[in-house]
């Protein structure tokens, strides 16, 4: 089976910056990847080379199999992150539009149109002008009409921010109920936890490099169990093991320390025993993904 | 192509049921024919009523020939001038008291015939404190003429009757020849270049720009990304450039019928604004029509990518102002040339003007309106047209492919120059 995406070896310069550097990545079918770097790594210049606004200086882009065209953009479904409708147009005929655009025909547009108004719970807001939407809801139009023609890929640069919670949970069960029905979705963030409760594989690109990627599982895992979680009652002096541990994050009770590499996490059980703390929680687990974020990009800033 | 479809017809649709469409079709021929029934009532309101003047004769002798000369009647049939005083070698402070007596509007104006008049050495004057009475120069000239010349006729001993039969003039009508025959010449030819040329001047400034705020609303609004994941941006571009074309053929289309309907009625309407008056008559043959639409096309089209690409370069309205004023600008230039097109359509000059592009969708049909000329400079006129249209499209859709995603600072001539070369 093709990749979703393949990019190879993919150069984009602006005048004196290069956006993107060398970047080469694949993207199987079906996957749930997170496109993760900090402002600026060229994130959404690489979401626009592979729907074909910006075109690249040099490497070759592939989508399900098939070089760019004009039929590759109508495979895919997207939602930039800066939002836009015409705002003195009514939500209905928006929609219709833009899946036109994707070429579905009007009628059938409409009925989709409708249907995803209505799951997306803007039913009664069809006929109204986009203008008299709240910034949520138009948010939530706008997802509508990047799903409209049921694309195979889906790319979603950021589009959770600006949702309250309740639609933001609506959002994300549509998102893996489509991949459910075998829609590959790729999502831009900088917002780690998201990425860590619904991707499966991730690339982080910073200076427009591929500085980590791969199965979201198997990274984690290739940085062991490093993070020791303890929750506790008492004093905290035990915490002062400079060869054990090299770094305490304290959140109230609970503290999340990170161990060094040679660390012996017994040796805190021990110390902190030792001293009459009481110990309610005791847990080594992978590093949150924000950590090996906040490491990868120092370390190629360094 | 079918992409090419959608995006005509969502500009379309939605423009034509804007409240901006409907103001538009209705408000120029309301605002057209309000100019027009303004020429009407002010050019009958000169008449009207007669004309209160002081007559000072500082030649002599003519006052009773002035007189009887003053004798042009109004349409009711009254006359027009009512001579309140005459007279014959003043004092030299008179003409204050006269001035004064004009101000305060006890006198309508006063006529003085100075001496040099009799040898023709010096012209008469009349004042009056409103300039636009400039239609009172014909009558008034004529009557001093009338009289000046009666006097000199007598001082060589002639009688005035029998010399003015020898003199009689001879009247002159001016018959235009067009293709489809002669017609009598009032000056309708050049009021309709006047008209249709206004016409174009004003759709294709008004829709140009339309062009132009369009695309900066698509950039302004963010939709402009999504509509390029799904469609080439020469496709946007034609879209939008012919979605308007379609309105501004439609707004036509109305404006045609409205005007054929007041070509048909339009004098009785004016006769309702004041009795006895009447319309100027627009005559709109169908062959200046269906170049006018040609011309127009061919000049939206390259105005109207212009427009866009300017567009495309901006982020807001303000920042578009400064740079589409030159484009503007050319537009204005065909207006400003009106005269040199009406002073004399086949002049080198006129010829060469309206072949120019840019110029030419408004100058030749302003010398069709007036003088249809050979074929071959219509054909060729437009034939340039379309190849600076042709080249300018070709920059335009490059300026735009690359405009449409660069937010920010406006781009300076240089970047924009460097988009050019971007692939």
């Amino acid at each position: 089976m093709a990749d979703a995406v393949l990019l190879d070896h993919v150069t984009k310069r602006y005048d004196s910056l290069v956006a993107v550097h060398d970047l080469s990545l694949s993207i199987h079918q079906g996957a749930l990847f997170g496109l993760l770097g900090p402002n600026g790594a060229g994130k959404t210049t690489t979401l626009r080379m592979m729907m074909r606004i910006l075109v690249p200086d040099e490497g070759r882009i592939e989508i399900l199999g098939q070089p760019l065209s004009e039929r590759s953009q109508d495979l895919m479904g997207y939602l930039p992150e800066e939002r836009g409708l015409y705002p003195r147009m009514e939500v209905l005929k928006v929609l219709v539009f833009l899946g036109a655009l994707k070429g579905l025909a009007e009628s059938e547009a409409e009925r989709r149109a409708r249907e995803w108004l209505d799951r997306l719970g803007l039913a009664e807001w069809a006929g109204r002008k986009v203008d008299d939407l709240s910034k949520g809801m138009q948010q939530k139009v706008q997802f509508a009409a990047a799903v409209l023609h049921q694309p195979p890929l889906l790319i979603l640069d950021e589009p959770f921010t600006g949702l309250d919670p309740i639609n933001a949970a609506l959002l994300k069960d549509i998102m893996l109920e489509l991949r459910a029905r075998g829609a590959t979705l790729i999502l831009s963030t900088h917002r780690m936890e998201q990425v860590e409760m619904m991707c499966d594989s991730i690339c982080l690109i910073d200076k427009g490099r591929n500085v980590l990627s791969g199965e979201l599982r198997a990274i984690k895992r290739a940085y062991g169990k490093n993070i020791l979680r303890i929750e506790y009652q008492g004093e905290d002096g035990f915490l002062t093991m400079p060869a054990q541990i090299e770094k305490v994050s304290h959140y109230g009770e609970v503290a999340e320390i990170k161990l060094r590499p040679q660390a012996d996490p017994q040796e805190i059980l021990r110390a902190a025993v030792a001293r009459g703390v009481r110990i309610t929680r005791f847990e080594l687990m992978e590093p949150p993904l924000n950590e090996i974020f906040i490491e990868k990009v120092s370390a190629s800033d360094a | 192509m079918r992409k090419l479809r959608i995006i005509i017809k969502r500009e379309y649709l939605t423009r034509v049921h804007s409240k901006m469409f409907l103001w538009t079709t209705i408000g120029l021929p309301l605002v057209s024919v309000g100019l027009l029934g303004f020429v009407v009532f002010t050019s009958t309101l000169r008449v009207t009523h007669a004309l209160r003047i002081a007559v000072v004769d500082r030649a002599g002798g003519l006052g009773a020939g002035l007189d009887r000369n003053l004798d042009e009647k109004l349409p009711s049939g009254q006359p027009m001038f009512d001579v309140v005083e005459t007279l014959e070698s003043p004092p030299g402070g008179v003409e204050a008291r006269l001035r004064q007596e004009v101000e305060s509007g006890r006198l309508n104006g006063y006529l003085v015939v100075p001496k040099g008049a009799l040898s023709g050495r010096q012209a008469a004057e009349f004042h009056t404190r409103n300039s636009g009475l400039l239609m009172l120069a014909g009558p008034l000239s004529r009557a001093v003429s009338n009289a000046v010349i009666a006097e000199r006729l007598q001082a060589q001993g002639l009688k005035v009757n029998d010399v003015q039969d020898v003199v009689q003039r001879v009247g002159l009508k001016m018959i235009k020849i067009t293709r489809t025959g002669e017609r009598v010449e009032r000056g309708q030819t050049i009021f309709t270049a006047g008209i249709v040329g206004m016409v174009l001047y004003i759709t294709l400034i008004a829709y140009g720009m339309a062009t132009m705020r369009s695309v900066i609303e698509e950039k302004s609004t963010r939709i402009m990304e999504i509509l390029i994941a799904s469609v080439r941006s020469s496709h946007l571009l034609a879209g939008k450039i012919l979605g308007v074309a379609g309105v501004a053929l439609t707004q036509y289309l109305i404006w045609t019928v409205v005007g054929a309907l007041l070509a048909a009625y339009g004098g009785a309407m004016a006769g309702l604004v004041r009795p006895g008056a009447s319309l100027p008559t627009l005559r709109l043959p169908v062959e200046l029509l269906i170049y006018a639409v040609v011309f127009f096309l061919a000049g939206y089209l390259l105005y109207a990518s212009l427009y866009a690409a300017i567009g495309s370069m901006v982020s807001s309205e303000q920042d578009a102002q400064q740079i589409q004023l030159p484009v503007t600008l050319m537009i204005v230039i065909s207006l400003l040339l009106f005269k040199v097109i009406l002073r004399s359509p086949n002049s080198p000059l006129a010829v060469t003007l309206s072949l120019i592009p840019f110029l030419s969708p408004i100058l030749m049909v302003l010398r069709i309106a007036v003088q249809t000329p050979p074929f071959w400079q219509i054909a060729l006129s437009l034939g340039l047209s379309l190849a600076a249209t042709f080249g300018v499209v070709l920059v335009s859709a490059r300026i735009y492919r690359v405009g449409v995603l660069m937010y920010g600072k406006r781009p300076s001539l240089i970047e924009v120059f460097r988009w050019l070369r971007y692939t």
